[in-house]
């Protein structure tokens, strides 16, 4: 008996069995939990149907796809991710190239530079992205004239709160395609002449820029095909029509005002972050670095773009693939100013016929799957950029 | 180099700055004259609007709309003692932690100033002046206790007034026939809102955070899980779950699932804020050597004991900055109750072009509102850029 009861304690001491039994125990409270949601679920509706009744809705920013109220709501959500997508895709881009720009700017000797990044940084930074957007749609762009006294530069671009009309290249006459393929191909001797001019910088140690004369050649080539297959490129430029109720702009291209006041705000915001990732790889690295580059006699530019940049990329790539993701939550804002992003049109679906459990599960798959092509993308370039065996 | 320079006289020091600051080589020059030509256009615009275009008085006439919005007046005692304790704290923390600089005392005493003039109707100027009283008091006496024996127990108050402001403020505002969470708005409301989401956000977030660095697989699977989905989605789809979804889902017992939408908001922030800070904490958890577990199963702690005497303080520590950098990511997120029709400041800024006086003129509320949510996000970033030179990480 003694055995037994010493055995007994011996099975309490012992940490596997403590940790067996803790695990059962909150694998039975996990079980109630989720029985409880899914006997709570079974009451509602999961029946996806609703996806397929006409809209009844209007979108008021389309871009490659048009829209009519008669398609079903999953076209229109379609439309609406189209929609997200356009604003990520421009915002990453430009908000990596401010947010470098800034970041580098920060460390520049320049004292005024250097300043005015640091408060461009400090202040976007510290204010809420919605403040920032309702600021530039209601203060900035609601408060551009109106389109019957529009404001135009040089009689190319009109701004108004209506809509900001561009310039913008588009293809003209019988010969674009081929032009293409000219420009693709122009790029093999591009290759090959940056290949052996920098073969020879290395071999011989005068300076070839590699670089330099191969987009010179890309371009060279690209600019004859352009003349001798008659400028198969034009730029288009906006016109206004008034009809008798109405007024647009016809060709060009056409930004909304929320467009605009998203992406810019979206822009700064993101910016302001990417900085202070840039900065700070870059102090990360070891002084003797820079110095080395300036030993060897390295221009500041060359300073930057061969030794600083090139080695701070590795450690800013997992920050600023997070960014990117932020970027990507961060557009939903978008249904604060109307602008017909995913989030927004989901709600106006919601609002109209329910079901909002499944929509907002269609909501949440749809950003995990923008989330998720992102952080591949940025893996692939991390992959690219690492150290071998470091 | 400084000493190189103080031994020049005045207008050469300054040129011989210029030079060496602004006009170094070529390529700088251009760019001090592009950034100065870029400079003077946005100084010019937003000097013309702050003080010609710009109309404040649809900031001061709505003071109270921007601060309280629809709270009533009649309750507002509720709110001065929460106050008060917090101006306790931060005065005998400052003292205790760390010393006020001179540069500081400026600014101190100019935003003191401003809040004074901002809220100084009736007799709010008081209860202001006494809440500058107390914070001075506490720093004084925080000052004269540093250093002798009283220190820890200093310490301990501070930490324990710190803690006591939720509660305090949630008790004050429900004692007696308390004040419904449909009337609370203006600053008022995001304050409690970003309180609330650290407060109870904070533990959430050690408890996901310890029990995804755990050994359990059933345990470790479902942190993550949690953690993964609440990251997966903005918290503007979380907001608006808490109006559509949430209610289908609370139990019905206690009548917890009658709450109304503020209550449900503040559930959401910090289930939000627990995900996000758990990977802040697991960052720090795993900064922690293997052998400081080592050594505490050597001396015979038990798992709890290692975790709460070896483990916790060590992680958050390290994290610290990190952590303050989340809350001020939350104090900003607090804005986005708008979206739930909440009268937050940011909500009545935009109400403000709604009146007949203002229509259409917000701009100078939006500006308002943006310096206020800046403020606190600014003096919480320089905090926590504080305590990491304090706590030396990044130069380990």
């Amino acid at each position: 008996m003694a055995a037994e009861s010493l055995r007994g304690r011996r099975l309490w001491r012992s940490g596997r069995a403590r940790r067996m039994a803790t695990q059962a125990g909150f694998s039975v409270l996990l079980l109630i939990f989720l029985a409880y949601m899914v006997e709570r679920a079974s009451h509602l509706d999961l029946d996806i149907g609703f996806m397929d009744a006409p809209a009844g809705f209007q979108i008021s920013h389309t871009f490659v796809f048009g829209f009519d109220s008669g398609e079903s709501r999953l076209a229109a959500y379609f439309v609406a991710v189209t929609n997200t997508i356009r604003l990520v895709v421009v915002g990453i881009l430009l908000a990596t190239v401010i947010g470098v720009l800034a970041g580098v700017a920060r460390l520049s000797d320049n004292w005024l530079v250097s300043r005015i990044a640091t408060v461009y940084v400090e202040v976007v930074r510290n204010t809420p992205l919605l403040v920032q957007i309702i600021f530039w749609y209601t203060a900035v762009f609601l408060k551009l004239p109106r389109i019957e006294a529009e404001r135009s530069l040089f009689d190319v671009a009109f701004l108004s709160n209506r809509a900001l009309a561009l310039p913008w290249p588009e293809p003209r006459g019988d010969f674009f395609t081929a032009w293409v393929i000219v420009l693709a191909l122009a790029l093999v001797p591009g290759y090959f002449v940056r290949r052996i001019r920098a073969r020879r910088e290395a071999e011989t140690g005068q300076t070839m820029r590699p670089n330099l004369y191969s987009l010179g050649v890309v371009l060279g080539i690209a600019a004859i095909g352009f003349l001798v297959l008659g400028l198969p490129v034009g730029i288009d430029t906006p016109t206004i029509v008034s009809e008798e109720f109405t007024k647009g702009y016809v060709g060009g291209l056409s930004v909304t005002p929320e467009f605009a006041a998203l992406l810019i705000a979206l822009v700064m915001y993101t910016g302001s972050f990417i900085a202070e990732i840039v900065r700070g790889s870059i102090q990360a690295l070891p002084r003797g670095q820079t110095e080395a580059a300036m030993a060897v006699g390295l221009t500041g530019y060359q300073r930057i773009t061969l030794v600083i940049l090139p080695q701070a990329l590795r450690s800013m790539i997992p920050s600023l693939t997070n960014e990117y993701l932020n970027l990507t939550k961060n557009s939903s804002l978008a249904a604060a100013i109307a602008y017909a992003d995913l989030f927004q049109i989901s709600e106006i679906i919601i609002n109209k016929a329910g079901h909002a459990v499944v929509m907002f599960i269609i909501v949440i798959i749809t950003y995990q799957v923008m989330s998720f092509t992102i952080s591949a993308f940025m893996a692939f370039i991390n992959r690219r950029v690492q150290l071998v065996g470091a | 180099m400084q000493a190189q320079l103080s031994s020049l006289s005045g207008p050469l020091l300054a040129r011989r700055w210029v030079q060496k600051n602004l006009f170094s080589n070529r390529w700088n020059s251009v760019l001090t004259v592009i950034t100065l030509t870029l400079f003077a256009v946005i100084a010019y615009n937003l000097l013309r609007f702050v003080l010609v275009s710009a109309e404040w008085e649809s900031v001061d006439v709505n003071r109270r709309l921007l601060f309280l919005a629809t709270y009533p007046s009649a309750e507002e005692w509720r709110l001065w003692p929460p106050l008060w304790l917090f101006s306790g704290v931060a005065g005998l923390a400052y003292a205790l932690w760390s010393r006020v600089s001179r540069r500081e005392i400026v600014i101190l005493g100019a935003s003191a100033a401003f809040m004074f003039l901002l809220l100084a109707e009736g007799s709010n100027g008081a209860l202001v002046a006494t809440g500058t009283l107390i914070a001075v008091g506490a720093y004084a006496g925080g000052r004269r206790l540093r250093e002798t024996r009283y220190d820890t127990t200093a310490r301990r108050v501070a930490i324990g007034g710190g803690v006591a402001v939720l509660p305090l403020a949630l008790i004050l505002l429900n004692a007696g026939d308390g004040v419904r969470t449909t009337v609370w708005g203006g600053v008022m409301l995001n304050l409690t809102l970003a309180t609330v989401g650290i407060g109870f956000g904070f533990p959430l977030g050690v408890m996901l955070a310890l029990g995804r660095a755990s050994s359990l697989p059933v345990v470790r699977l479902a942190c993550a899980g949690y953690i993964e989905f609440v990251r997966a989605g903005p918290l503007i789809l979380w907001l608006a779950m808490a109006r559509f979804v949430l209610p289908d889902f609370l139990p019905t017992v206690g009548g917890l699932d009658e709450v109304d939408l503020v209550v449900r908001a503040m559930m959401v922030m910090a289930g939000f804020s627990g995900a996000y800070i758990a990977e802040v904490v697991r960052g720090g958890l795993q900064t922690i050597p293997r052998g400081q577990r080592e050594a505490a199963d050597a001396m015979g702690l038990n798992a709890f004991q290692t975790t709460w005497y070896i483990v916790l303080p060590q992680a958050l520590r390290s994290v610290i900055p990190a952590l303050v950098n989340r809350f001020v990511s939350l104090w900003k997120d607090t804005s986005l109750v708008v979206v739930l029709g909440f009268v937050d400041l940011l909500g009545a800024a935009r109400a403000i072009s709604a009146q007949p006086d203002f229509v259409g003129r917000q701009a100078a509320a939006l500006l308002f509102a943006a310096l206020v949510f800046w403020t606190v996000a600014f003096t919480m970033s320089r905090l926590s850029l504080r305590i990491e030179r304090h706590l030396g990480v990044g130069e380990r």
